[in-house]
Formats: structure tokens, sequence, C-alpha cells
């Protein structure tokens, strides 16, 4: 009965978009064949943005539903418990948490081969080494984010914005903001190790140690930090309330504060940060396989699709090019010096398993301290 | 002296108002903020918000579909939190503080985990995730409250009441919806608005339960996202401002229904 | 409306109203199902108390037990190839690792310290509602204190940022009249968690309270007050034992609500204010994949709270019947 009904709808729309075929775009044409339906996708508020759904579902015949999540961890945990048979087809997945996913069983690995417009995306990003795992792609880049020190700039100077440790000098106790868990990895970075635990991967012991010393240094420093905060919305209403005076942040929820006027600035220190890439992901057993194909060849065609996700979520766009559709302030706020980036790294998942599992103990007893 | 306390009284009630409504003021206020992000200084005021909002398709169905789920999990957990209450009110039987810590339950469990164990137990019965599901977790969450506040009201029916009617020859039902019923409106009324609360402000049962539709919070919470735009104050004030006239609406129909 | 008001509306119903009683208690039908529930007490109980019992454990222990499933298993969700095992090591992680005891005792103490003053705070205001504002306004002035309730958690938490911020209403008022040059930082503190925790359980102690305040018969007082019973005594001696009902239910209420809160600490307190809840959330949040851990440790919050609720209503059960003797 449902599949009667589903070849009916299916021969419509098949008809119907018969008519726009000369008009349409060549990713399109393809894809019109097996049109129709709908495609389920979990993702951020604007990530999808509204014009372009609209275009998509006008063309394709292929309903967009899109549910938003505001969390990596809700999201992981609505997909566990729906698995083994899921009702999305798309998710949006930062890059490092790829791996839970993956030992859950919950991501398909993605055939790059089905999508022509994977060579629109920056290689920085879709041919990074945190991008294959187990010789497999599993998610496509759309935006990027990083760990950065934003600053007031009526009270931070841009030297003092330089260093990590300003966040702990005496200056500014009880002005200052971070994320433990983010800034656990970051001291690390601070002290020369491996923030990713990577390297440490044969040796639990020093990795144990390294962990230990970070987590005395963020207690040793407690009585400076005004708030261990949480997501993006609360960093930017402290710096809007003047609580704080510099924070750890995402770059994305700061260059929004830039955008908007505020006296904001962020740096990546010399010492050194981490990045991620959030990326569209393939759900196993996903049930519209076919149209969720469509629709990622479609979102990553244009670069002005990916100039409205920066502009939207204030991360960087992984298209090539999309950058030419940004006006001056949203280019500086998404663009930081070369030297900069040079300090840059990606989170690496491999170690995930034995970092989390000294972390959430440390994060613990910082808060108790 | 009454009159000195009936100052001091009427001081402290006014200043529990100034309490409750200048967080209010400032959010109604901050929806007409020309900026992103809300907070002192306000540099420059606008009605966009408001207007979008008001022409925002999404978050008036979004408020519609959880005013629905709210209603609809009410009525259940009244009718079994009520019948909850009145088996345990006054009656000593086998099992009965069994039967009470069951039902106190759900309302003790954090609110994720309640979540995700009504979620995993929806695909054990075979629930799919949708309105049905949301109004189901919110009916099943909200029976504690309900039992407790008829409980207490039960508690203080004076039992002459009821033997009165007995005597007078009501069997137990008819006693019990001419006495006690009326006894418990104003419980009820009371539990109600607990639960129309309790559901209308759920984000978490709401998120792991519902499917692609969101409710207002779940839109909010995704909204939050990207920042606390003065648009979700907008948002919260028209919500609220139609809540109200529900309310008013639905005071004044139930009175006239009274009168008939 | 009150039992008073039903009542005596009851005793002047139109003979019409009473024919329907009259009626139905007459209908065929109706006198077989009467008769058929009433036939023996223990049939009417039974008839009673099937449907609870059957609810309860299929919709309210139902998804507990699954709870439970999940935090004795090993690992779950569960990997593919993987074989589960049953364990109690979620348990003992927390009675041997001293560190969750602070949160633990703090989401404890919080709930009861925060309880105890919403209680405060409420009982003048519902005093002054039930016995002090006559009855026609006194409906106007309680739905007035409703109206902030209907604003979501995540909104009102915000307001309060902004009422309490270093650029905030209050700091700007302040410095306004003079009476600071810098801002004093109230958010992030014991301070601002507890204005925003308060708020958000107040209306479940008002209401019980003024339930039972509003039923309570003037006339006691006034005979005490014959009696020569100065205010105070009235008060400790009349009042507040008949209102004790109130007290319990809406005291019940607020801590078991305070003990679950997460967003408004999260959002609101500082850096030494981590509460249980947000201990529980981070195994699934942060971590993701600790679900055991977190369902184990929300079931030893339950029990403590379910202790602790049932202990403050044994001693209020035990402090009525004093007082009646």
């Amino acid at each position: 009965m449902t599949k009667l009904i589903l070849n009916r709808r299916k021969l419509l729309t098949t008809a119907a978009a018969g008519g726009a075929l000369l008009a349409s775009p060549a990713y399109l044409r393809r894809a019109h064949a097996q049109a129709g339906g709908e495609v389920n996708i979990w993702t951020y508020n604007d990530f999808v943005p509204a014009a372009f759904k609209e275009q998509f579902e006008a063309e394709t015949g292929i309903k967009v539903n899109v549910r938003l999540v505001d969390d990596q961890g809700k999201q992981f945990s609505l997909l566990a418990a729906e698995a083994p048979n899921p009702t999305v087809d798309i998710m949006t997945v930062a890059g490092h948490r790829f791996l839970q996913f993956i030992d859950s069983d919950l991501l398909a690995p993605l055939d790059t081969d089905r999508l022509s417009n994977w060579g629109n995306i920056n290689p920085t990003f879709s041919e990074s080494d945190w991008a294959t795992i187990q010789g497999n792609k599993w998610g496509a880049p759309i935006l990027s984010g990083m760990e950065v020190l934003s600053y007031n700039t009526d009270l931070v100077s841009a030297e003092e914005a330089q260093s990590w440790q300003t966040l702990f000098s005496d200056q500014y106790a009880g002005q200052t903001a971070y994320v433990i868990q983010d800034m656990m990895s970051i001291v690390m970075l601070m002290m020369g190790y491996d923030g990713n635990m990577v390297e440490y991967l044969d040796d639990p012991e020093k990795a144990a140690a390294i962990v230990e010393e970070a987590k005395l240094f963020l207690i040793d420093n407690k009585d400076k930090v005004r708030k261990y905060y949480d997501g993006g919305a609360e960093v930017q209403q402290m710096f809007v309330n003047q609580d704080i005076a510099l924070a750890q942040t995402w770059n994305g929820p700061g260059a929004a504060l830039i955008n908007d006027g505020f006296p904001l600035a962020m740096s990546i220190p010399q010492e050194g940060s981490y990045g991620f890439v959030y990326t569209f992901n393939v759900a196993n057993n996903a049930p519209n396989m076919d149209n969720a194909y469509t629709f990622l060849n479609a979102i990553l065609a244009s670069p002005e699709v990916g100039a409205a996700m920066t502009k939207a979520s204030g991360f960087i766009s992984t298209y090539k090019g999309a950058s030419e559709y940004l006006t001056d302030l949203e280019k500086k706020s998404t663009s930081f010096p070369d030297e900069q980036l040079a300090n840059l790294q990606f989170f690496r998942a491999e170690a995930n398993d034995m970092k989390y599992g000294l972390l959430d103990p440390a994060v613990e007893a910082i808060k108790a301290a | 002296m009454t009159r000195h306390n009936r100052i001091l009284l009427s001081c402290v009630y006014w200043a529990f108002v100034a309490y409750v409504f200048i967080p209010l003021i400032l959010m109604v206020m901050m929806g007409f903020k020309d900026s992103k992000f809300i907070g002192f200084p306000i540099k420059s005021w606008t009605l966009d918000w408001y207007t979008g909002v008001m022409g925002d398709a999404e978050t008036l169905t979004a408020f519609g579909y959880s005013v629905a789920i709210a209603v609809l999990s009410t009525v259940v957990s009244i009718l079994v939190g009520t019948w909850i209450a009145v088996l345990l009110e006054g009656r000593s039987f086998w099992g009965r503080a069994a039967i009470f810590g069951m039902t106190v339950l759900p309302a003790l469990i954090p609110g994720i985990i309640s979540a995700i164990a009504f979620r995993i137990y929806a695909r054990l019965l075979g629930i799919e995730p949708g309105m049905g599901a949301i109004i189901w977790s919110h009916a099943v969450h909200n029976v504690p409250f309900v039992v407790l506040v008829v409980m207490a009201r039960l508690s203080t029916l004076p039992k002459s009441q009821i033997e009165a009617a007995r005597d007078l020859g009501a069997d137990p039902l008819i006693a019990f919806l001419r006495i006690t019923f009326p006894y418990l409106v104003p419980a009820i009324m009371g539990a109600s608005i607990f639960c129309l609360l309790l559901s209308f402000d759920d984000f978490v049962r709401s998120f792991f339960l519902g499917g692609y539709e969101p409710t207002l919070p779940v839109l909010i919470f995704a909204k939050l996202k990207s920042g606390m735009s003065p648009e979700i104050n907008a948002i919260a004030t028209v919500a609220l401002i139609l809540t109200a006239l529900i309310g008013v609406w639905a005071e004044r129909f139930t009175r006239r229904m009274n009168k008939d | 409306m009150t039992y008073e008001a039903t009542a005596r509306k009851d005793s002047a119903a139109p003979a019409s109203e009473r024919t329907f009683w009259g009626r139905l208690s007459g209908w065929g039908p109706y006198m077989a199902l009467a008769t058929f529930v009433t036939a023996s007490p223990r049939r009417q109980f039974l008839l009673l108390a099937i449907f609870p019992v059957l609810w309860v454990l299929t919709q309210h222990v139902g998804p507990m037990l699954q709870m439970l499933r999940v935090s004795l298993t090993d690992a779950y969700p569960v990997a593919p190839g993987v074989e589960q095992h049953l364990t109690i090591e979620h348990y003992l992680k927390f009675f041997q690792d001293q560190l969750f005891w602070q949160p633990f005792f703090r989401t404890l103490s919080f709930a009861t310290v925060f309880t105890f003053c919403t209680l405060l705070l409420t009982y003048p205001v519902a005093y002054f509602l039930a016995r002090h504002v006559s009855p026609k306004n006194r409906m106007l002035l309680l739905l007035l204190l409703l109206i902030p309730f209907w604003v979501g958690e995540i909104v009102r938490t915000f307001a309060i940022m902004i009422l309490l911020g270093n650029t905030g209403a209050v700091n700007l008022v302040l410095k306004w009249l003079g009476l600071i040059d810098r801002p004093i930082p109230f958010m992030y503190t014991s301070f601002s968690m507890g204005v925003g925790i308060v708020y958000l359980t107040a209306l479940y102690m008002l209401l019980p309270l003024y339930s039972a305040l509003e039923k309570l018969p003037k006339s006691y007082n006034e005979a005490a007050a014959d009696l020569g019973a100065g205010a105070w005594t009235r008060f400790r001696r009349v009042t507040l034992p008949l209102t004790l009902e109130g007290i319990s239910s809406g005291c019940t209420l607020v801590f078991l609500i305070s003990t679950g809160f997460y967003a408004t600490p999260v959002l609101l307190g500082g850096p030494s204010t981590t509460v249980f809840a947000e201990t529980i959330g981070g195994f699934f949040h942060v971590a993701g994949d600790q679900w055991p851990t977190g369902a184990a440790f929300a079931i030893i919050m339950f029990v403590a709270a379910l202790l602790l609720t049932a202990s403050f209503q044994k001693i209020m059960t035990l402090l009525r019947k004093g007082d009646t003797r």
C-alpha cells in the first residue's frame, strides 16, 4: 500500500520535473529520475539556508524536513536511541566527534563518487587527516570553527591577546571565562604537550600525568575565572554585559558579536589552538539514502550557499570562493592573519576514549575544587 | 497593630510583584532593541523584531503546536492524577507506600534522563515520535504534580460531608461526583496551571520525543544557538500575549458555561 | 470558586439539576453499574485501584526500569559486535570517588535552602492575598502574579542576566543614583543563582499556600483574639498549624522540582556552584557515551530525594497530629 502511493507520487513529480528539465542546472538532471519523496535533516538553526531549501524543493520535488538541534551530545543521544532504524538521513556532526558515531555504527561512509561537487570544497578541509577514518570519508565539510581568544578591544590590547597566559593574569582576574573541557586541551598545548593526546596512546601513564598537570593549573587559577560556561550565547551575553573582558570562545559566536558592531576582536594565540569542522553526514541505514546524496550534491554546488551559512553562523565556510559573497565586515570577522593560522591544528579523535576518560573526572575535580 | 501588619504585608506583596515583573519588563523592552544581542546600553530602537515574529509562520505554528500539546497532556494528567490521588488519600492498604513512590517517580528523574528513558520506552511500546509521543511523555511526567496537589486538598475534606450524603442514600459514585469532586475543583484548577506551565516550557522531552515539527521551546533553543537575539524576546513576548488572550477567553467561556 | 460557594450554589440549584442526579440514580444501566461497583467493599476497592496500579506500573515504572537496565550495563548504546555485561561499577563509582559527593550534597542543601527561602518569601504574599484582599480582587491579584511564569525558563534566565550583569539594570540604576562608581558583580554567584531559582519555584509554593490560607475561616482568628491572643501568638498557634498541610505540599513540590534544575543553575551559577544535575547531564552531554554512569547517578539522586521527601512528609504528619492533640 505504502509502496503504491510512493510510486505514484514519484511518477507525478517526475512528470512535473520533466518540463523544468532544460532549465535545471546539471547537478539536478541526474537526480531527477529518482526525485520526489523527502529528505530528513538534523542541523543547527540556519545551517540550511532558507532560500536554498525552497529552491531545492521546487527543482527536485524532494521535501526537506529540518529538525533543529542545539547540541552535539543531544544529537548523538537521540540518534543512538533511534538506531538501528533512524528517521534521519543527514546529520550535522563536528569532525572530531566522528569516531563516537562510527564506533556505535551510526554513520554510513560517504561515497564521494556520488557527489560531483565534492571538488568545490577547499581541500584543506575535505582532504585533511582527520577527515579520513578507517580508509573512508564520513562527511561533507561545510563550516569550520576554531578555539580563539576573544577580547573586548576597549579593555584588552592586541598584544596581550597574543598569549593564552593573559586569561590567567592577575590584571584580568574575575573578568575571564572559558569552557573547561576545551580549555584543558589548550592548557596542554600551552604546556607543550599534544592536546589531542594521540602521541600518548601507547603511554597511558604519561597521558594521566599530563592531564593531572593541566588540571592542577586550572585549579590554581580558579580564583581568576568568572565563569565556566557552556554555550556560545552565554559567552556573548557575558561580553555584552561587560561581566568579562576576555574569554576562550569558538570563532562563530565571536564573529557574530563583531558583525553586530561590538568592540571585540579574536586571535589565535602564539601557543597554538585547535580547529574543528562541521560536516553533513549520512546516517547509517538512512531511510532516504538517494535523496540524501541529491541534497548533499546540491548544497555543495554554489559558494553562495556557503557564504549564506557563514553569514548565519559566523563560522568560516569550507567552500572555495565563498568569501567573495561576504561584506567587508563579515570577511574581517571570519579571517585570521596567516601567521596566526599557522598556529592552528585540528582536533583529532583517535585518542578520544583515553582523553575523555581522563578529562571528565578532571573537569569534575576542577568544578569541585 | 493589624493596620500596620496590613501595610507591611501589602509592601511585601508589591515588592514580590516587582521582583517577578522587572525581568519581564526587561524582556519586553529588549525585543525593541536594534541589535542582534540583548543587553544595555540600547543605542537605537526598532519594531522589526516584533513585526517579524507576527509575520513568521514557523514561530506561530510552533506556538499553536505547544498550546495544543499543553492542553491535551494536561487533560490526561488531571484525569489520571485525580484518580490516583483518590485511591491513595485516606486509605491504608498493602502496597500503598510503594504505589505512592512509583507515582512520584517521573517528577524526580532529571530531565535529560527522563527524556532518554521515555524515548527508549516509546520505541518499546511502538509510539512513533511526534505530537502523540510528546503528549504522552508530558502527561506521565506531570501526573505526580497533580497527585500531590489533589491529595493535599483531599486530606482536608470533612468526612462528615460524605457520610451525610451516604446517609441520604447516595451511592459512592454519586457521593464522589456531588461532594468530593466539587470540593476538589480549586485543587484541580491549580494543578492544571502547573501542568500547562510544565508542558508549555518543557524542552528536553519535547526535543527527544518530537518529530520534525518544533515546539516553541525547541525552536527557541535552536535559535539561541546563534545568539540571544532580541528576536527571542519578541517571540516570548508575543507568546505571552497570545497565552494571556487564550486564558481570558477560556475564563469568560467557562463563566458563561457556568451561567447557562 | 471556593468549595463553600459551590455548596451554596448547589443548595440553591433549580429543581432541574436535582432531577438530573435523581434521574441518573434511577436510570436502569446506571443502577446496574452502581450495584456492580458497590456490591462489596472489596470489589469497589479493586475497581478503584486497578487503573492507577496499571498506569504507574506501565507508564511510571516502565521507563525507569529501562534506565535501571542501562545503569547496570557496561556500555550503552551497545557497539555492534560487542557483548553486553551486567555490572554495578557505575554505582560504585559514585561511592568510591569523593569528587561526586560535593555536587551531590550541594544539590540537596541548595534545594533545602532555596525551598526554605521560597517559603519565607511567598508565605506573606499568600497570606496577604488570602486574608487582606477582598475576594473580588483576590483572583485578579493572584492571576497578576502568574503572568511572568508563562515566559520560558531560558528567556527569563537571560532577562535576569540583563538585570544583574555589570551593565545590567540594577548596576545602571545604582550608578545613576551615585551610590557606586564601579559595577557590583552580582552575576555568577550563589546570589544570582538564588534569584533565578526562587523565581522558578515561587509559583509552586504560592498556589498550595494560597489555597490552604484561603479556606481557613476568619472566625478562628477572631475567636483567638477574643481569648486575648496577640497577633504573633494567633499566627503561631492558629494560622500556622492549620496551614501546615499547604506548607508541606508546597515544600515537597518545590524541593522535588529544584533537585532537577539544570539550565538555571548552569546559566546563572558561578565556577563553584556545580549542581548534581549538571554532573549527570555531563555524562550525556559532554562525553556523550557514558549513559550507564549518568543513569546510575540519576538513580542515586532519585533515591536520596525520595528518602528526604518521605521523612519530611513523616515529620509534617507528626506535627499535624501533635497539634490536634
